[in-house]
């Protein structure tokens, strides 16, 4: 308060005065949130993670086509689901930070460190950071997949889901996971999940984003499925010139013309 | 089904039967939905019946669902604001209002009718619940003729205002809401009455009510004088409530122009807001664009001819 | 403090209402009008189902489309279509236009203090042969439109009404001409649009589209005729003529 500079981190200043407004029936504004089906699930060689992308605000979808799974590290993606700045810029710092960890240690990055990196991160800020996450990725002790809540508490499942979507989600992974899965039986699970929830789930919709990750390799499969092409509108809409009003016109010359007139005949210039 | 077929039946014997019943006032219930008593089946017998809800405060239950200024995500939201105003003068009533219904900051409507016409003589201005104004001044109308039938003469506006008065008076408290001018010309010459859900019932000259009355009063105030010519007082209202439509958010769109006099009302015109600001109603806009063309740098004069046309 | 002793005076609130999504709108022309509701019935985010109607038939030339709370809804449509029943008994003809909007103010107005919560559109032939729409609030206030969109989108729909129906911020382009009423196919072809872009946008709004569409007495079906599916509902083909269109909308 007294000072002008103001350190790193959140700014709480205007809370309390923000809750005042509030009791007084002015709402804060509302954060553009993803509604969103996120899924991961262990196969075989790996980790398969599942995204929708619709992004909404209230019940208006703000972005048909956003990415909702997020880079850590070659090895690790973390699905983010809640608000949605919250859960991009938590992913950007905990990848920021493992990838320092890395430099330092040398070596390739765990999926338990982002993990806990993450949980102690979102427990510091006492689920004010809404993001609730999956994280997958294989390391050197194999496949890892994890759900973690806003609160910080985490779970270690085989296969998992969360977002508005989840319980659409997993029916589907209860009814349809197995041990030891190849590639293409998880993939297809995994889309079946994600599109459980797409229809299902008002918060949910549009395409399947996929990342499959095995130890070798992770493969990025942006609108691996588009269930949901947008329809050929039944007119056109395109407007005749003239139709906008305008109260007065003003047409301006933007070339410069300047007449040089050359007062000294200078000595040629050196172009051998 | 016998019964049914008979009770409908305009011939038999019952129907002798049903006659008498009706004459001792021993008429069955369901008769009342039955379907044209005017549109008023609840009201057939006079008095209005209402279901309520079964809480213990059914006023508060209702304040709860559909009071919007004190909670915006209520659901059900009733329309509000307006700006509406009649004044009296030597040649008659002036009535004039916007057509806006706002429901919070959304414009539900720009085309409504702010004016009710109760019956040929006698016209009613609708602020608040826009519900509330059209049906009990609908209401209102029916009493008129019934007085019409039974008295052999039409109702004093003074009359007809004080049974509307008594009449929302009953319902204090239990959260309906209006704001409304009774106008028109009886034997004591053009009356207007302002009525609202409170209870209150006023007689003057000169009344503006609505979010936007203080806008109207301003210029109404500024022009009114009994003397007034029909044409004047025309566009006193007018520029009245272009004035509030420009400046209060909740009203706006169109005004809607009536004028009463010994023979009736009439109704003079409908005028888009945003077009009185540029043309006006003869070409000159009220806008203050053309109170300040050339006088100031922002606005400077028109260029000479023959600079503009070498573009 | 719900810790379920009874110490303390509790209190509790009677909420009989809930929100079920969903859109309505109905355009009215020459001697026409078209009256539309997507079928989707929601709560929160969830489907409750993907084909619940909101519009419905009231004779061969009043159509009600109701949105809002939808127990609500099919008890107010079940009790008008009961009073138009009765009046047709004992007049031994169908209600006017007209005469409905009036009956639904009057039935709306009944509930004054435990409100219907719908939001009401009536779209029909007047007797002058003429095409009408009326709009009504959960309370009953009425008004005869040219158009109106009512429920979830109507805020996203009414907007796009106002520009292509009434021409709202739009000059008339030199030489070019307005026509003072829409055809059939235009007014269809605007309709369908409303609802896909209403769908695209808006997360409660989708599954399937229900178009109904009322000609005039006498009117042929021109405009109606390239429309894919189309099913007449008319009971007497001598008077005015009521038909369905139906199409799918996106399901996510």
């Amino acid at each position: 308060m007294n000072s002008v500079y103001s350190g790193p981190g959140f700014d709480f200043a205007n809370t309390a005065r923000n809750s005042f407004l509030e009791s007084r029936g002015l709402p804060l504004p509302k954060a553009t949130s993803t509604g969103t089906t996120i899924v991961g699930c262990l196969f075989k060689d790996g980790i398969v993670l599942g995204a929708d992308t619709r992004a909404t605000t209230g019940p208006i979808v703000a972005d048909k086509n956003c990415e909702k799974i997020h880079f850590i590290a070659d090895n690790i993606r973390c699905c983010g689901a809640g608000t949605a700045a919250d859960t991009e810029f938590s992913t950007a710092l905990i990848a920021s930070n493992i990838e320092m960890h890395a430099l330092s240690t040398g070596r390739k990055p765990r999926v338990v460190t982002a993990m806990t990196m993450l949980k102690q991160m979102l427990f510091r800020y006492q689920g004010n950071i809404g993001a609730a996450l999956v994280l997958g990725g294989v390391d050197a002790d194999g496949p890892h997949l994890f759900t973690i809540h806003p609160h910080g508490s985490t779970d270690k499942l085989p296969y998992v889901t969360m977002g508005s979507g989840s319980l659409a989600a997993m029916a589907v992974f209860e009814s349809g996971w197995k041990q030891n899965m190849t590639r293409e039986e998880a993939l297809d699970l995994v889309t079946a999940a994600v599109s459980a929830g797409i229809f299902n789930d008002l918060g949910s919709g549009s395409n399947v984003d996929a990342c499959v990750i095995t130890a070798s390799h992770t493969e990025m499969l942006r609108n691996f499925v588009k269930p949901n092409e947008r329809v050929q509108k039944e007119r056109s809409y395109k407007f005749a010139r003239g139709t906008t009003a305008w109260k007065k016109e003003d047409i301006r010359d933007l070339i410069i013309t300047e007449d040089i007139t050359v007062i000294r005949e200078g000595e040629a210039m050196d172009i051998s | 089904m016998n019964s049914f077929v008979s009770r409908f039946a305009s011939t038999g014997h019952d129907v002798e039967l049903r006659k008498a019943r009706e004459a001792f006032g021993d008429e069955d219930e369901s008769l009342e939905m039955w379907g044209s008593q005017a549109g008023f089946g609840p009201l057939s017998k006079g008095v209005p019946s209402f279901s309520v809800p079964a809480v213990p405060d059914p006023s508060a239950f209702l304040r709860l669902h559909t009071d919007d200024h004190a909670d915006p995500s209520c659901r059900i939201k009733i329309k509000h604001g307006t700006t509406t105003l009649a004044f009296r003068f030597r040649g008659g009533v002036i009535v004039a209002v916007d057509s806006r219904a706002t429901a919070g900051s959304y414009i539900a409507s720009g085309t409504v009718k702010k004016v009710i016409e109760i019956n040929p003589y006698l016209l009613g201005t609708m602020a608040g619940g826009a519900a509330d104004c059209q049906y009990w001044e609908t209401y209102l109308g029916i009493q008129c003729r019934l007085h019409e039938l039974r008295n052999r003469e039409r109702i004093s506006v003074s009359a007809a205002s004080k049974y509307l008065s008594n009449l929302v008076y009953s319902y204090k408290g239990m959260g309906l809401s209006m704001g409304t001018m009774i106008c028109g010309w009886d034997k004591t010459g053009p009356a207007v009455f302002y009525v609202d859900s409170d209870g209150t019932r006023l007689k003057g000259d000169v009344f503006s009510v609505g979010s936007g009355s203080t806008f109207a009063y301003g210029v109404l105030d500024q022009g009114y004088h009994w003397d007034l010519t029909d044409e004047e007082a025309q566009e006193l209202g007018r520029r009245s409530i272009y004035a509030a439509g420009h400046r209060d958010a909740y009203s706006g769109n169109t005004i809607n122009l009536y004028h009463v006099k010994e023979d009736g009302w009439k109704f003079i015109g409908n005028y888009d807001v945003s077009e009185m600001h540029y043309e006006g109603p003869a070409g000159v806009g009220y806008g203050y664009e053309i109170r300040t063309a050339g006088k100031s740098s922002a606005n400077p004069p028109p260029e000479p001819e023959s600079q503009t046309a070498q573009t | 403090m719900p810790d379920g002793s009874y110490a303390h005076p509790q209190q509790r609130q009677f909420n009989p209402y809930t929100e079920n999504g969903g859109t309505i709108l109905a355009i009215a022309g020459a001697d026409f009008t078209v009256i539309a509701g997507d079928t989707r019935q929601s709560e929160g985010y969830s489907i409750q189902t993907r084909y619940a109607p909101k519009v419905f038939r009231l004779t061969d030339r009043a159509v009600l489309a109701v949105n809002g709370f939808a127990a609500d809804g099919n008890m107010f449509v079940k009790k008008v279509k009961q009073r138009l029943e009765w009046y047709r008994h004992a007049h031994a003809k169908d209600m006017p236009l007209r005469a409905i909007a009036r009956l639904i103010q009057t039935m709306l107005y009944a509930q004054r203090f435990f409100p219907y919560y719908v939001y009401n559109i009536l779209g029909g032939i007047e007797e002058d042969g003429s095409g009408a729409v009326y709009s009504f609030d959960p309370v009953g206030s009425y008004e005869r439109e040219a158009c109106r969109a009512a429920g979830a989108a109507q805020s996203l729909v009414q907007p796009f009404l106002d520009n292509q129906i009434y021409f709202k911020n739009q000059q008339l382009p030199p030489g070019q001409t307005r026509p003072l009423h829409l055809s059939l196919s235009d007014v269809l072809s605007i309709v369908i649009d409303s609802f896909t872009s209403a769908t695209e946008r808006h997360i409660e709004v989708g599954d399937g589209l229900e178009i109904y569409v009322v000609l005039a007495k006498g009117r042929g079906p021109q405009g109606l005729e390239a429309v894919r599916g189309a099913q007449e509902l008319t009971t007497n083909a001598e008077g005015d003529r009521v038909f369905i269109v139906r199409r799918e909308l996106k399901k996510d």
